[in-house]
């Protein structure tokens, strides 16, 4: 009966041709173990690659012309800069009770030169998480309303205007200032800062206005800078400001005497603006110098991973290095330059190279295993930095307003002498001169050369176009397996149901398709977004918590878990307690969880890749191999192979050093010892991501639950198992 | 037992109903932190909120509301809708009123939904009754589609969003649904109302003729008149009561005179209120006008804008011809293939506009989507449900996200965000292309069974 029937379907519908990128596609999918197994690997080596691939970097950017005027600035102005100085030493010695002394001594100067100066007056904000605020606008133009009077702090803002422009870009110079303790090296920033100041009071050439900002760092340096960055880029309209500065008498004070004098100089009360930035120095000194030669240091991680423009990266490294005799350095991961393992890896690239060049002589690969190590200590702080998603210094503020920004630290060979101290006011003004002058050209902002890119060494740099491929080797293996854990279970349930019911039925079933079979997944998908909404309530807990007064980390930090663990209870008995009639016990409906998860996986990285690259290549690394061998504890047990075994062991270790917390303690003990661990520890962590809104913690929280399924999953599993034993 | 299954059934379904209401009225209490009616996947220039409240200020000050290119949409919407931009009720959200009206316009769009989606049931499962095909779906668990279908439409987030971000297209999604459901419980007078509104709204409904006149014309469900013989040839009696009717052109006269007669209502209300500031013409150069010649070029979830951003300008009106054809082109051959199932083919016809219309929001495919939920028996064999899914959840993340990029961080630029609306377009194909295929393949089926159940019957 049903012979007949077969053979005239089967003479209906000949197997259709399958197209070849569809035959590649099913050869990739059933064989996925392998290419996953491939991808991976060659994923991570492609990771450690990096440094040898990295290019030079060139400057993009024609009209910039670095270097191409002889500096201009001479003794005079650096015997100015010593002046400011020592006045700035002897305030200090003097002593006065708020700094405001000093603040005054330097708009004193500022107003000598013929610079309008006004002073900006700002209360340091209270970091506070926003968690709807990732993806809007930076301007949050928010007033806040509980200002004290005790604590402000004073910016002390200088603006040259340029004799040749039109007063619409300016070009902005940071030195943060501590009044009450500031150092040797702090007094020096000003310094060059001043001898560059006076300077270009007096050059024809400037085409865009000068703002020096003196930002008072006793709140710390980014407060200070962003405080001031929110008052320019959104201006208020409303008259809160002016209550506030009634309220509070000694601010006034200090403008009243101010006003009276230097009555007639260009002084004013209210906030100065001058044009767009087109770019915004930060100029450090480090007290404490390097011991072999003046060094330069450059910062240029923002928030979120983002970074300026190389071109101003490369004009700095170019007049530093061949115009000042400065060595510029990037930060490093000193702890990794004296890895044995990383110095043979880059032997056997060295040596590989070798024989590369050996074959075709054109081959230019590779490069020296010492270069190598510090190549990969630099890129591995460039992620890391990145990764945070914090900024490295106040010059993330303007990135937060498409600024493009560095933080240069110079740290001088230290000695006291007067010689050397001009030497340095010197060489450090004629560079910041330099870099003016060459943005100063600009007729666009900047534009020419990347954004994405990580840096191995001041000169070298591996582009997006580079680093993403081993991202995407990475991650390749997710999309693939995901695929053939789907068409496993599908065919699969199909197969089951033939073996159990009659022939006559098997047709029936086959035939009248109406039992929904290809929307079976839509059961894992529901299981994967509780899991989800899960996350995203643990990530938004700790809002709530820190409204709670005086809760020491510890205590918050166990707040925290015991609330997110009620929260998941809670859901789960809301929602028709998902996680119970998922019965996992079935093998398929595993592997579509095991699917769901991975693509939902897939989504989440490749999505974090565009926002943070760097964040999204540690989650790849870490999260990838958990994904791929999560497998129930039951099912390998039952197994008992060598294999499964094999398995379980990777699976409880990896699903270990991805749980946050673990990760945490881990690196904090391998880079610190493990002596210092301790749980508060962990909440500070977070408090300070979410308080620079990082995306990396929307990351963890969001994406890290995001594999819990397949723990849930797999813990659960044998757990039933018990209590069905029970009962 | 199975009373009280589908007691229960209901049930979870008013619970799901309310919920996602009270999640609305949620999200309406902090639209400051969301933002939503200014992202360009919610709002687009025919469906802003704020040019409607631009519009009705610029009439309140006896101004034309077309001036300035700024108000897009139907003058009849800124004398029902436009007091609500301005009218405020302390210590509540600004646009409350307003919220609360398309909140209201979500709920009778899913009721309509479900209604019509039990219609199209019925009729489904009358036409396998009257093929003897009740048999075979006996133990396999039959959805009920319009719960299914209202469900997906009231929590799908594209409409929550649409709703939340105060745009304009719960209204326009409401006179589609409204006249799907008139034609399909063939209330003529309603079914031509819906049908003129919502191509007065939004221009792009007005392919959906085609549909609405099939439905009217031989109703909701009709195999092809073969099979029904072929099924009652081998038994012998051809059962004439059984046979489904044939096409009949009585309602469908009936339709055009009601259509007639609600434009030129519809005609002379818009005439009256524009009456001081240019009239029709006015109207029709700056509503259909502008949504034919895409003037606006600010960036949106469709494919259009970036085109015409690039072309040369002596080329614009070849490829405007060429887009615009290109809907124009797809409505024979679907017609043609699909004239048995008058809502599917609405169903696709709408898909294919809310990809090609030149100002696509995501409320277009809150449409569509909700619409897809009428036919999850039949489409219970679509392939690649997965990967749609999948593919739909990573576009709407991937949007907003590469429009800070480009917008905000400056770190991206048009192409970024480009490329996720072609994406976005790609998915729409596959869903378009992978639907039709399987709903064909489900005829294919129901052909097999028939001529199977022949051969049984032969030996």
């Amino acid at each position: 009966m049903a012979e007949p029937k077969e053979k005239s379907h089967n003479d209906q519908k000949p197997k259709p041709r399958v197209r070849p990128i569809v035959r590649l596609g099913i050869f990739l999918v059933s064989h996925s173990f392998l290419v996953s197994v491939v991808c991976c690997t060659s994923g991570v080596l492609a990771l450690f690659l990096l440094p040898v691939l990295a290019k030079n970097t060139y400057i993009s950017e024609n009209a910039l012309m670095p270097g191409s005027a002889s500096p201009m600035l001479s003794n005079q102005h650096v015997l100015d800069g010593n002046r400011l100085v020592k006045d700035l030493t002897n305030s200090n010695l003097k002593s006065s009770e708020t700094g405001i002394e000093s603040h005054k001594i330097i708009a004193q100067y500022m107003l000598d030169l013929g610079a309008e100066v006004s002073f900006h007056k700002f209360h340091p904000q209270m970091n506070q998480f926003h968690p709807l605020h990732f993806f809007s606008s930076p301007d949050s133009g928010k007033i806040q309303e509980n200002y004290s009077c005790s604590s402000y702090g004073i910016n002390t803002v200088g603006i040259i205007r340029a004799p040749r422009g039109d007063g619409k870009e300016a070009i902005v110079l940071v030195t943060p200032y501590n009044a009450l303790k500031s150092g040797f090296g702090e007094a020096l920033s000003l310094g060059i800062a001043y001898s560059v100041f006076s300077l270009l009071t007096q050059v024809t050439w400037l085409a865009k206005d000068i703002i020096w900002l003196v930002a008072d760092s006793q709140f710390g340096e980014y407060a200070a800078v962003s405080a001031w960055l929110r008052e320019y880029q959104t201006p208020k309209f409303s008259s809160l400001s002016t209550l506030n500065s009634e309220m509070c008498p000694d601010i006034n004070n200090l403008f009243e005497i101010k006003v009276h004098s230097v009555a007639g100089s260009k002084f004013s009360n209210s906030f100065r603006r001058a044009g767009t930035m087109a770019a915004a120095l930060v100029l450090k000194v480090r007290d404490q110098g390097e011991q072999f030669e003046d060094t330069i240091s450059i910062y240029a991680e923002a928030s979120n991973g983002q970074m300026p423009n190389l071109d101003l990266i490369n004009v700095v490294n170019y007049l530093a290095v061949h115009r000042q005799g400065l060595r510029v350095n990037v930060e490093k991961l000193r702890s990794l330059l004296n890895s044995s393992w990383l110095k043979s890896l880059g032997e056997i690239f060295e040596s590989l190279a070798k024989v590369a060049k050996t074959l075709n002589p054109k081959c230019k690969f590779g490069i020296p295993a010492t270069e190598y190590v510090e190549g990969t200590a630099t890129l591995a702080s460039s992620l890391y930095y990145q990764a945070l998603g914090v900024p490295t210094g106040p010059h993330g503020a303007f990135r937060d307003y498409q600024v493009d920004a560095i933080t240069l630290e110079i740290s001088p060979k230290f000695s006291l002498d007067k010689v050397w101290r001009n030497d340095i006011l010197l060489r450090g003004g004629r560079l910041i001169e330099g870099v003016i002058r060459s943005v100063n050209n600009l007729l666009e902002k900047f534009h020419q050369s990347f954004f994405l890119y990580l840096l191995t060494s001041p000169s070298k740099f591996v582009s997006v176009g580079v680093y993403m491929i081993a991202f995407a080797l990475l991650i390749a293996p997710l999309p693939m397996v995901a695929a053939s854990l789907y068409v496993d279970a599908n065919s699969s349930s199909n197969f089951l149901k033939g073996d159990s019911s009659t022939p006559s039925a098997i047709t029936d079933a086959a035939e009248h398709g109406i039992t929904i079979r290809s929307w079976k997944w839509l059961n894992s998908a529901k299981l994967v977004f509780i899991v989800h909404l899960w996350g995203a309530i643990v990530s938004l807990l700790p809002y709530f918590i820190c409204q709670i007064p005086d809760c020491s980390p510890m205590t918050s930090f166990v707040i925290w878990v015991l609330l997110s663990i009620l929260s998941l209870l809670i859901l789960n008995s809301v929602l028709a307690s998902p996680l119970a009639c998922v019965k996992a016990s079935q093998e398929k409906e595993w592997a579509l969880v095991k699917s769901v998860t991975i693509s939902s996986m897939f989504i989440g990285l490749g999505l974090m890749s565009v926002i943070n690259f760097a964040t999204a290549e540690i989650g790849a690394l870490l999260m990838v191999p958990m994904c791929l061998l999560a497998q129930p504890l039951k099912l390998d047990l039952r197994a008992g192979t060598l294999r499964s075994c094999c398995r379980i062991i990777c699976n409880l270790v990896l699903g270990h050093i991805a749980f946050p917390p673990a990760a945490f303690f881990l690196l904090k003990g391998m880079l610190e010892g493990f002596g210092s661990a301790n749980v508060g520890d962990f909440w500070m962590w977070v408090e300070s991501l979410w308080a620079w809104n990082s995306a990396t913690y929307l990351f963890i929280g969001l994406l890290r639950s995001g594999s819990n399924p397949l723990m849930i999953e797999s813990i659960q599993v044998p757990l039933m198992d018990r209590v069905g034993a029970c009962e | 037992m199975e009373k009280l299954k589908k007691k229960i059934g209901s049930l979870s379904f008013w619970n799901w109903v309310i919920a996602s209401i009270i999640f609305r009225l949620i999200l309406i209490y902090f639209p400051k932190n969301l933002n939503l009616s200014s992202r360009p996947e919610v709002s687009t220039p025919l469906t802003s909120f704020r040019r409607l409240a631009e519009g009705y200020w610029l009439k309140q000050s006896s101004m034309s509301p077309y001036a300035g290119s700024m108000f897009h949409g139907s003058p009849l919407l800124l004398s029902l809708l436009g007091p609500l931009t301005v009218k405020r009720i302390e210590g509540q959200p600004n646009h409350l009123l307003y919220s609360l009206v398309s909140v209201i316009a979500d709920l009778v769009s899913a009721m309509l939904i479900r209604a019509t989606g039990q219609n199209l049931q019925f009729a489904y499962l009358r036409t396998l009754g009257s093929l003897d095909l009740v048999k075979q779906i006996e133990g396999s668990e039959l959805r009920s589609s319009g719960d299914v279908a209202a469900l997906i439409y009231l929590c799908n987030p594209f409409t929550i969003v649409a709703c939340v971000g105060l745009s304009t297209s719960p209204i326009e999604n409401m006179a589609v649904i409204l006249c799907l459901y008139g034609a399909c419980s063939r209330l003529i007078p309603l079914a031509a109302f819906g049908w003129v509104i919502a191509t007065h709204l939004s221009l792009y409904p007005a392919i959906l003729i085609i549909p609405v006149i099939f439905l009217l014309g031989c109703g909701p469900d009709a195999p092809p008149r073969k099979l029904f013989l072929q099924r009652h040839q081998q038994k012998g009696v051809l059962n004439e009561s059984k046979l489904p009717p044939g096409f009949t052109w009585r309602p469908i006269i009936h339709f055009a005179f009601w259509t007639l007669v609600w434009s030129v209502y519809l005609l002379v209300l818009c005439g009256i209120s524009l009456k001081q500031f240019g009239g029709l013409w006015e109207m029709f150069k700056s509503t259909y006008g502008f949504i034919l010649t895409v003037e606006d070029l600010s960036p949106n979830i469709g494919v259009l804008w970036y085109f015409f951003a690039e072309v040369f300008e002596f080329f614009r009106n070849f490829f405007l011809i060429v887009f615009h054809v290109n809907i124009l082109f797809i409505i024979l051959p679907l017609a043609i293939r699909l004239h048995h199932r008058p809502c599917y083919l609405a169903f696709v016809y709408i898909t294919i506009c809310s990809m090609l219309k030149s100002h696509p929001s995501v409320g277009d495919s809150a449409l569509y989507l909700g619409l897809l939920g009428w036919f999850v028996n039949e489409l219970s064999d679509m392939q690649f449900s997965l990967f749609l899914f999948c593919g739909y959840v990573g576009v709407s993340l991937l949007s907003p996200v590469m429009h800070n990029l480009w917008i905000w961080r400056g770190t991206g630029n048009a192409n970024f965000y480009f490329a996720t609306a072609m994406v976005y377009a790609c998915l729409q194909i596959v869903l378009v292309v992978e639907g039709v295929s399987a709903m064909l393949n489900h005829d294919r089926k129901l052909r097999h069974l028939i001529t199977g159940k022949l051969h049984e019957a032969k030996s």
